[in-house]
């Protein structure tokens, strides 16, 4: 008998987003089982169906063959179901035990059973592999730890079936090796793993059987011995689909950023940028690659202005930057693609018209002696609206009243209506479906077509080996390595570099770090 | 100078820090119970206003201890309103906390001309009671110290005795009990609670709701012991004050008390000053507790943003 | 393309109708409310309304109190509006009156006072001096991260202290004991513009105020970066825009409004000058009026209409009848409440009634959930 069954699961977001439309899993006790499809399939909509986050419009559960009905997650909690966020549900200051605990405490009389709590916590690490010391605070663990404590909150609470949403987005090529020997001994101790993904060859190597979601509906299970990489790609995107992007023969000789001995430095006093060098040339796409918080980031708004260096250059279209404010630099052709668009590339409560100048306050044509020439914003709002095909009624209605896809569309249109001479841009799919994500893509590489010098930065590696005319590797806000993007680079060959297990010698990234 | 030096050595002027330090350090508790539960509570003051003249009114027709505890259920009742609007309306909880203020500032110079037949200034008129001090003479039977212990110990309000026991048990509760670890959990990072099924919003309005009763307990102190009887806008900013001294005394309870203590001390210099001091004006001395809260604040935030730094949140 | 800008001003004009419908409920039902407590209370509850909703324009005397309510609760929404849409929680404005109406009194009692300067120069001292008290807090916040609502409360009563202190102590009086300044030589006091009510120069200030910051912020460059950054200091800051200068600015600019209320006070026909606590918690009431006019300058004075009619018919009820006008507190509470939560027409509706089968019930007009 299936140990965890949905039959014809149906969930309709109100605004009318159908996310799953006659879903169907089967689940058998003991095994992993993959669920793979693209970004917006629906995989992480039934996982929160099934953890009682999300309540489906139809469809039934049944658990050992009995239906259930969660109305949230704490009776999927009680039910034996534990499920891991890609972003981790810890409190930064508490201890690893206090997280793992937190909700469920053992307790002697009305205090919480400090001794117990340890004990506990580390008999279950050692039961299922998972190590980890649970005394120091969460935020001061790396994130391949801090996903273990997630694990363990699941087991504490006696999870028999474990969701990992997307686990090894976070993890570099070397931890998702770790990550698996942990989830084989789940296994093998009697634990069920619901393994979400969209990575094939990972889901190949973990999974027993592989469930494929398109569009919201199930496409079929799989024994993942009967599969292929291809077979499954094609089951899962409905056709062939090549990962590599149009890009045309681009002039990249003239030089139009670069950053000399950049050091940058954090509020806690860490060095997060370590003497960086790095040139970028129009017409071309520098990928920025690494485990997130490599300085990858700080790179990206330290050219932007956005962060004070400590020390080192920067020069922007041969201007020396450094001591620039953020719209000087965008002055000198700098536009900038946020990570969280709606967050730090909105303001959601003010008009479309205002979204679309704001990064234009010192431009003669908008504001003129500090007064703001209403005729030409909303002229500007209306063009940008009808090129980039943003669906509103309105240069004057607020953002927040437009779907996600067209606010980004705003922040894209702000930021590419004029050719930028410099991109930044950092995470540019994460969260964002299939077709925003080519949307995105060729808005980049249109960019990069047309001279602008692009450095990307993505957890992605296959966005970045997508896009990437050279890729450079940081580990702890150093350059370890360097590599003009052919088809035979792969992505192991990065995570050894990602990892800081090897290093290039100097030579040896010369040629890449032209 | 001299004269100064021996008031503030006296067990006279102890007696009267305690005294001006008990409503601050019962408001400030109740600051740092919704502080650490993640809300602002800037409507201390009112709360403290309010259960001030639910206490005298009610101690006009019940003993002493029922009057306490109605100022605590006062307290208690607007933190519940309080939570209602910030988490089931949605309304900004600051905004919220002003329009309690408000009320209380408006409800109860209304209240009181009612219950005094016209006298919007102050419950003197009417015959309320006070919390019966601690005679604590029997120590002075110890050899030696004993006089010296009876002249320190004695004659406090029994709300004081209960406020040091409260800096025990709010630690006891914050640092050694599951929810303790729930507040703190949700004032911090509340998804993480919430995906561990903590109902969130229970715990937070529970913050609130034990916030207003210290609050109100506060007030009952002010005005049944520190004054016995009411006058309007008798709390004079000590919520505010209380809210400030969340800040200094780093969010933890013994830091709570310690800065409450330092403004307590202020307050208690202000009262004995004027009669030693006959040069440096009243308005002077009572601005002291507010400029030393800017201070505090000003070198709190300089503190924690070193802090900060260390822990390196960005 | 062409309809564009017609749905856009008709969806303006839905935001405004349900803007205004959702304050009317909510004064509604903290009118409701207030009647009730009166009936419990009063012994004549029904004289007592009347006076309530009618003294006011019972006669020319009256409307001048009641505008000159206005007047002032004008300036201080006004000045809330402009640090609320900056997403500043400065309160403040009760220290930047009592600065700038002893900064216009020290002006007013001067020689200067005595000669035409009297008036533009004690407005000037007043609003710098205003400035300054809101500048204090919003310096605090951006170079050492002190909250500004705590700070500006202090400054609060730090003022009213000072004012009292140099009242009592420095200004010039007419009698020992008395907390109360000379009276302001006539060319330091605002002229009535209507002979024999409190209506004068200031009405005309308030006009000019609403235009002022209208205009500032919706036609400058200056109010454009302050609502960006009150809807979303990162964006601003990613934008280029110097999100601390505007709050700080914002900041500052408002306690010029909160000075130019004190001079306002004190240089006005009510007082012609300088009583100790001569504001009467009239620069908090600045709060409601924000809110209830979302932080829009232009619906500040129609609020205030409003507001200040009520207020002004609390004081007669208070003089005529047996009802206190404290009570006017449960009002100003009730809608702050009301405007400042997501409280609807729909959601009475859910409220009272929790079968779900009726929930589906046509919604009352304008009833629609935020």
């Amino acid at each position: 008998m299936a140990l965890l069954e949905a039959i014809g699961i149906g969930k309709t977001y109100p605004g009318g987003v159908v996310a799953n439309d006659g879903v169907n899993l089967v689940i058998e006790p003991g095994e992993v089982h993959a669920v793979v499809g693209e970004n917006g399939a629906g995989k992480s909509t039934l996982m929160k169906i099934l953890f009682g986050i999300e309540q489906p419009n139809a469809g039934r559960l049944l658990l050992d063959g009995r239906e259930v009905h969660f109305a949230n997650p704490r009776e999927a909690i009680d039910a034996g179901i534990g499920m891991v966020f890609q972003h981790f549900s810890l409190v930064p200051t508490f201890s690893v035990y206090e997280n793992v605990v937190l909700g469920s405490e053992p307790r002697n009389g009305i205090r919480l059973d400090r001794q117990r709590a340890i004990a506990e916590v580390q008999e279950l690490s050692e039961r299922f592999r998972l190590k980890v010391d649970p005394l120091p605070p969460v935020r001061a663990l790396p994130v391949g730890q801090q996903q273990r404590v997630e694990i363990l909150k699941a087991l504490y609470r006696n999870a028999r079936i474990l969701i990992l949403d997307e686990p090894t987005a976070v993890l570099a090529p070397q931890e998702v090796q770790e990550l698996f020997v942990a989830i084989r001994s789940l296994v093998a101790q009697g634990k069920t793993v619901i393994f979400i993904a969209h990575k094939l060859p990972e889901v190949l190597e973990i999974s027993n059987t592989i469930t494929v979601m398109r569009q919201g509906k199930t496409v079929g299970q799989v024994k993942t011995s009967e599969v292929t990489e291809k077979s499954l790609a094609a089951m899962m995107v409905g056709r062939e689909v090549s990962l590599r992007v149009e890009r045309k023969q681009t002039d990249q000789s003239e030089c139009v950023a670069s950053v000399e001995g950049l050091r940058v430095v954090n509020a806690r006093g860490t060095e997060v940028v370590a003497g960086l060098d790095l040139n970028v040339h129009a017409g071309e796409i520098v990928g920025l690659v690494g485990v997130e918080g490599n300085g990858q980031a700080e790179t990206l708004e330290a050219i932007a202005g956005l962060r004070s260096i400590a020390e080192g250059t920067i020069t922007i279209a041969n201007e020396n930057a450094a001591s620039l404010s953020v719209l000087e630099r965008r002055g000198l052709g700098l536009a900038s693609i946020p990570e969280d668009r709606i967050a730090e590339g909105l303001a959601t409560g003010s008009s479309v018209a205002e979204n679309l100048v704001a990064t234009r306050l010192n431009d003669r044509r908008y504001v003129r002696n500090g007064l703001l020439d209403l005729k030409a914003i909303k002229a500007h709002a209306t063009k940008l609206i009808e090129q980039f095909s943003i669906r509103v009624g309105g240069p004057s209605y607020a953002v927040g009243t437009l779907s996600g896809g067209n606010m980004q569309k705003v922040v894209v249109a702000r930021e590419l209506c004029e050719q930028p001479k410099l991109l930044l841009v950092n995470q540019p799919t994460r969260g964002v479906d299939l077709g925003a994500t080519q949307f995105i893509w060729r808005t980049i590489t249109d960019a990069r077509d047309k001279g602008a010098a692009v450095l990307l930065s993505s957890a992605d590696l296959s966005e970045l080996l997508a896009l990437s005319d050279r890729l450079v590797v940081l580990y702890r806000g150093k350059i370890v390595a360097a590599f003009v993007n052919t088809p035979d680079l792969t992505p192991e060959t990065l995570g050894t570099y990602m990892l800081g297990l090897s290093t290039q010698t100097a030579d040896e990234m010369k040629a890449a770090l032209k | 100078m001299m004269e100064l030096f021996l008031t503030v050595f006296s067990a006279a002027f102890f007696v009267t820090v305690i005294r001006t330090t008990t409503p601050l350090l019962l408001a400030t508790l109740g600051g740092l119970i919704a502080d650490l539960g993640g809300a602002l509570n800037v409507a201390l003051e009112g709360m403290m206003l309010i259960g001030c003249l639910t206490a005298v009114i009610v101690s006009v027709y019940a003993p002493w201890y029922v009057a306490v505890a109605a100022g605590l259920g006062a307290g208690a009742l607007l933190g519940l309103i309080m939570a209602f609007f910030a988490f089931r309306l949605k309304a900004d909880i600051i905004l919220v906390g002003f329009a309690i203020n408000i009320f209380a500032a408006g409800g109860t110079v209304f209240a009181l001309a009612l219950a005094t037949g016209g006298d919007k200034g102050t419950s003197i008129n009417l015959p309320s009671k006070a919390i019966p001090a601690v005679d604590l003479s029997v120590l002075s039977n110890i050899p030696v110290v004993g006089p010296t212990l009876t002249a320190f110990l004695s004659g406090h309000s029994v709300l004081s005795w209960f406020a040091a026991f409260l800096v025990f048990a709010v630690w006891y509760f914050l640092y050694r009990t599951p929810w303790g670890l729930w507040l703190r959990g949700v004032g911090e990072y509340p998804a993480a609670p919430e995906a561990a099924g903590i109902p969130v919003n229970k715990i937070r309005t529970w913050s609130l709701v034990v916030s207003g009763a210290l609050a109100g307990l506060g007030g009952a102190q002010l005005a049944m012991f520190n004054y016995v009887g009411f006058t309007r806008e008798m709390t004079a900013g000590r919520g505010f004050i209380a809210l400030g001294a969340v800040l200094l005394g780093a969010r933890h309870p013994v830091g709570a008390l310690l800065a409450a203590l330092l403004f307590g001390a202020f307050e208690a210099l202000a009262v004995v000053m004027p009669g030693l001091f006959n040069e440096i004006p009243a308005e002077i001395i009572r601005m002291i507790p507010f400029v030393v809260t800017i201070a505090a604040l000003v070198l709190f935030s300089v503190r924690a943003q070193r802090a900060l730094a260390m822990r390196g949140a960005k | 393309m062409s309809n564009i800008p017609a749905i856009d001003r008709a969806s303006r004009w839905k935001t405004i109708r349900r803007e205004t419908l959702r304050a009317l409920a909510a004064l509604a039902i903290a009118l409701l409310v207030t009647f009730i407590v009166v009936l419990f209370t009063s012994k004549a509850p029904f004289e007592a309304f009347t006076q309530l909703l009618t003294a006011p324009v019972s006669r020319v005397r009256t409307v001048g109190l009641w505008i000159d309510d206005v007047v002032k609760l004008t300036i201080t929404g006004l000045a809330f509006s402009l640090v609320f849409q900056a997403r500043q929680f400065s309160m403040g404005v009760q220290g930047q009156v009592y600065i700038g109406a002893l900064a216009a009194t020290y002006v007013a009692l001067s020689p200067l006072g005595a000669t035409w300067a009297g008036i533009p120069l004690g407005i000037t001292a007043a609003m710098l001096a205003g400035a300054v008290y809101g500048f204090l807090p919003g310096i605090a916040k951006a170079k050492l991260g002190a909250n500004e609502i705590v700070s500006s409360l202090m400054l609060n009563y730090i003022a009213i202290e000072l004012c009292n202190f140099l009242v009592r102590t420095n200004l010039p009086k007419p009698q020992a004991g008395v907390l109360t300044t000379n009276d302001f030589p006539d060319s330091a006091v605002f002229p009535a513009l209507v002979a024999n009510t409190r209506i004068d120069l200031g009405l005309i200030f308030a006009l000019v105020a609403v235009v002022v910051v209208w205009f500032a912020l919706y036609r400058t460059s200056w109010g454009l970066k302050l609502r960006l950054v009150g809807h979303n200091a990162r964006f601003a800051e990613y934008s280029g825009i110097k999100a601390t200068f505007i709050m700080v600015s914002a900041m500052t600019a408002s306690g010029a409004l909160g000075g130019l209320l004190g001079s306002m006070f004190v240089q006005g026909q009510t007082y012609g000058k300088l009583t100790v606590l001569f504001e009467g918690g009239l620069a908090f009431e600045g709060i409601l009026v924000a809110i209830v006019a979302r932080s829009r300058p232009l619906a500040v004075p129609v609020v205030a209409l409003f507001y200040g009619y009520l207020r002004q018919g609390a004081q007669l009820m208070n003089i005529r009848t047996d009802v206190p006008a404290e009570v006017i507190g449960v009002v100003t509470a009730i809608i702050i409440l009301l405007v400042s939560s997501s409280f609807s027409f729909g959601f009475i509706k859910k409220l009272f009634n929790r079968d779900p089968a009726r929930v589906s019930a046509p919604v009352a007009a304008g009833g629609a959930a935020k």
